[in-house]
């Protein structure tokens, strides 16, 4: 294994920035967010999770894939230029990684979604969690917040320095040549990674022991979940807002809109959002959700239930706690695993 | 196109929204009677100043205007009595809040010009036109797509 | 706040058991310590669920719109920014008065849970609480004393009514009212030149990830079709683009104008931290300039400044 120093990492940046875009959680005006990284950007690697995941990198929000025209004889369509060039994403939380895997059997999957395929071919860096926060449960998952396996390099913050392990091809490829900011790692500094590794996850699991029972629970009790009380209670409260699966690393529902201007526009594709109302609503007025009730449930039952019925058991959540720690009013998806899962009890 | 070439060939829209009864009558006036103002002036006729929304506003800026301008009847003219009175405070309000948010007060233009007041519409479209075209093109606001 | 919380309990056990309201909103706990959440209690023996403490932010008064859709009579505890809240509805003729009774809650201010994370004072709390002047934070084995101020939320620490100005029964004594100056950030702002702000703007409004929920929370929003709703004519487009994003931001705080409570929700509740008081408070300091001081949810039956006039008003564009 290799180790970088905490104090050389501007210089590797500096580096890696020369030969692809390089994406860090930067900070401005105190929100953190994965961004192009630059000469003096803030970069925040203390943080755990970024308010947006980096979902938006290989699934923006908005985007643009066919230009069309009214020519004299016909429409003209032209398919957006796919960007080109590789990228490198630094300092990704294992859930998020987790949560690029859950995206990738949905667009990857036949059929391809090819404006995904296109923007996934960046190199991913992922950094363990020493300590996770109060709201995560990616253990329920049996994820580990101190490991991603999907990462192409995997690195441990030792405190002084980070260790770097390359995990693929793409890893190992990037990390030769990297002598100049690399040294090889002591036994010690591994033995200590492994033990950071184990106490984070048994800190998490600690915590949320009983949801990881009451998810048993859940695939249980599908059915009877469907016409749980627990929808009527927390739909009440709903603001009906998009921040949970806005914010949602596997969240991956989309509509398509055109902008058109006199003779041309676009076609472009946009996140929607389950919570918002007219997400299921029909040109005829007809709306098979017609109430917060109904589009609460879906948002739950879709990442605790239909996805995990329709890929093989993987669940549509990572535990990254973003949804629990910003709601408005704490709707809070470990509450519903527990709640529901509980059924199985009732049953 | 480079900036500077941008800005050499640089011809301002700008959009005007005349109510129906004072400005648009102005404006009939000025035609009629062959005064001669800038042809960069886009009318939109409304029934009344008061029916300009702040959305009609900012969508003239997205989709290109690099000027808007709000005419009515005078205050006390209004042919439904009052409804130039409440645009004089939302245009106020507006107009300040547009600059807050970082437009040029130049842009945005608020005037009352009667039905004969075709010289005044004129040299206020004049007036207009030449501020911007020193000003020059707008971004701000303007959907790039 | 025990005293507080025990007053909650027993006045809405009282009401449900008297049948005075079928439905009480107050506030229940989650199993973190800043989830405090809207609760909703029909049934007199659910009472002890409810609870008060440091974030019992949310506003109770918008979920009136609905629940009186089926509900005779509904009792709710509001403090003073959520007071000022109901009483736009109330202006806005959405929710009717007889069919409310209204608890005040004096209030001192709330906690910011982003403020104690900052702190650094988050890993392990179980819970946060006042005790006299001092704030405590409680974790497994220890206590920590700190002084509350620098945990208000910023909207509390500008709070020029903490307590209601409506209610039917007050359950405290007035608590001392001691704003700072509201209007700082936008006195700032607007001493730069007008690009800088543009840029200043730019940055906050691309941030944005059109969620709607400033719109959502928001007591002057209670229009029931939205403009940014409508699909035809499409007034608001979906994709986030920087011109989209600047529509929605200034079309939401423009249609606010005169109406806007200050209760600071919007930005409370924005995941992104898009400073909207600032956008609100320009429009309340420039309006209270031009037509005099107008207070939206002090007194509802008088009009607001936009939907009035007088003939000798000043025409601010006249100034350049």
């Amino acid at each position: 294994m290799k180790k970088i120093k905490k104090g050389d990492l501007p210089l590797l940046w500096e580096h890696l920035a020369r030969g692809a875009l390089l994406y860090l959680p930067l900070n401005e005006d105190g929100v953190v967010n994965f961004a192009p990284w630059q000469k003096g950007a803030r970069v925040n690697l203390d943080s755990l999770n970024t308010v947006v995941p980096p979902k938006n990198l290989v699934f923006p929000q908005s985007e643009t894939y066919v230009h069309f025209e009214q020519k004299a004889d016909a429409l003209d369509f032209t398919p957006v230029q796919e960007p080109k060039g590789d990228y490198i994403l630094f300092g990704v939380r294992p859930c998020d990684v987790a949560g690029l895997t859950v995206l990738d059997r949905v667009f990857l999957e036949d059929p391809l979604d090819s404006l995904y395929e296109n923007r996934r071919r960046g190199t991913i860096l992922a950094l363990a969690c020493n300590e996770p926060d109060q709201s995560c449960f990616c253990t329920t998952f049996d994820l580990e917040p101190g490991f991603a396996p999907a990462a192409d390099i995997m690195l441990w913050d030792l405190g002084e320095a980070l260790l770097w392990q390359a995990q693929s091809a793409k890893g190992v490829a990037l990390t030769q040549n990297m002598d100049v900011y690399l040294s090889e790692a002591t036994a010690q500094e591994e033995k200590t990674a492994e033990q950071l590794q184990v106490t984070a996850a048994a800190a998490e699991a600690a915590a949320v022991r009983e949801q990881e029972w009451a998810l048993d629970g859940v695939k249980a009790v599908a059915k009877e979940m469907f016409d749980a009380q627990i929808w009527e209670s927390l739909s009440r409260r709903c603001l009906g807002c998009g921040i949970c699966t806005y914010v949602c690393p596997t969240c991956h529902c989309f509509d398509i809109e055109d902008f058109s201007r006199g003779e041309q526009g676009e076609r472009f594709r946009c996140w929607d959002s389950c919570m918002f109302k007219d997400f299921t609503l029909m040109a005829s007025g007809e709306n098979p959700r017609p109430s917060r009730k109904e589009r609460v449930r879906q948002r739950f039952m879709h990442k605790l239930s239909y996805f995990p019925a329709r890929h093989g058991g993987l669940h549509g959540c990572v535990g990254c706690g973003r949804c629990v720690r910003k709601c408005p009013v704490s709707i809070d998806i470990t509450q519903v695993i527990k709640e529901a899962g509980g059924l199985i009890n009732r049953a | 196109m480079s900036v500077v070439e941008e800005h050499h060939l640089f011809e301002p829209m700008i959009v005007a929204f005349c109510c129906n009864w004072c400005s648009y009558a102005g404006a009939d006036l000025a035609g009629t009677g062959r005064m001669s103002y800038p042809a960069n002036v886009r009318i939109v006729r409304v029934p009344c100043s008061s029916r300009v929304s702040p959305n009609f506003i900012l969508r003239a800026f997205q989709r290109g205007a690099d000027a808007v301008v709000v005419a009515g009847c005078h205050p006390g003219d209004c042919h439904y009595v009052s409804g130039n009175y409440h645009a004089r405070r939302r245009f106020s309000a507006l107009r300040r809040f547009l600059e807050f948010v970082g437009i040029e007060t130049e842009r945005f233009e608020i005037h009352w010009i009667s039905a004969s007041e075709g010289n005044k519409f004129a040299a206020i479209m004049k007036d207009v036109t030449d501020k911007i075209r020193v000003l020059g093109p707008n971004r701000k606001l303007r959907d790039v797509r | 706040m025990k005293a507080m919380l025990q007053k909650i309990r027993k006045e809405a056990a009282s009401v449900l058991a008297s049948g005075e309201a079928d439905l009480v909103l107050g506030w229940g706990k989650g199993p973190l310590w800043w989830q405090s959440y809207p609760a909703f209690i029909e049934e007199e023996k659910e009472t002890g669920s409810l609870t008060w403490d440091p974030f019992c932010v949310p506003n109770l008064s918008k979920y009136l719109l609905e629940e009186l859709w089926v509900k005779q009579k509904v009792a709710l505890f509001l403090k003073g920014c959520d007071a000022l809240g109901f009483n736009q509805l109330l202006q806005d003729k959405r929710v009717d008065r007889e069919k409310v009774l209204i608890f005040g809650i004096p209030c001192s201010g709330l906690i910011d849970p982003q403020k104690v994370e900052r702190a650094g004072l988050h890993q392990g709390l179980h819970s946060v609480e006042h005790q006299g002047g001092e704030l405590v934070f409680s974790y497994k084995d220890d206590q920590k004393k700190e002084d509350p101020s620098s945990f208000y939320y910023d909207k509390c620490l500008t709070c020029r009514h903490p307590n209601p100005v409506v209610f039917d029964m007050m359950l405290g004594d007035a608590v001392a009212v001691n704003p700072q100056e509201r209007f700082a950030a936008v006195g700032e702002l607007e001493k730069q030149d007008v690009s800088e702000r543009y840029r200043y703007w730019e940055r906050q409004f691309s941030r944005c990830i059109r969620c709607f929920a400033c719109r959502n929370v928001c007591p002057a929003c209670s229009c029931r079709e939205c403009i940014f709703d409508l699909t035809d004519p499409r007034w608001l487009g979906k994709a986030n683009v920087l011109s989209e994003n600047q529509f929605y931001h200034i079309t939401r705080a423009f249609h606010m104008a005169g109406r806007c409570v200050d209760c600071g929700e919007c930005a409370r509740v924005c995941p992104v931290d898009i400073p909207l008081t600032s956008l609100n408070r320009k429009l309340i300091k420039d309006l209270n300039e031009l037509y005099g001081e107008y207070d939206a949810g002090v007194e509802p039956e008088k009009e607001p400044p936009l939907i009035t006039f007088n003939p000798g008003d000043p025409a601010a564009f006249l100034e350049s």
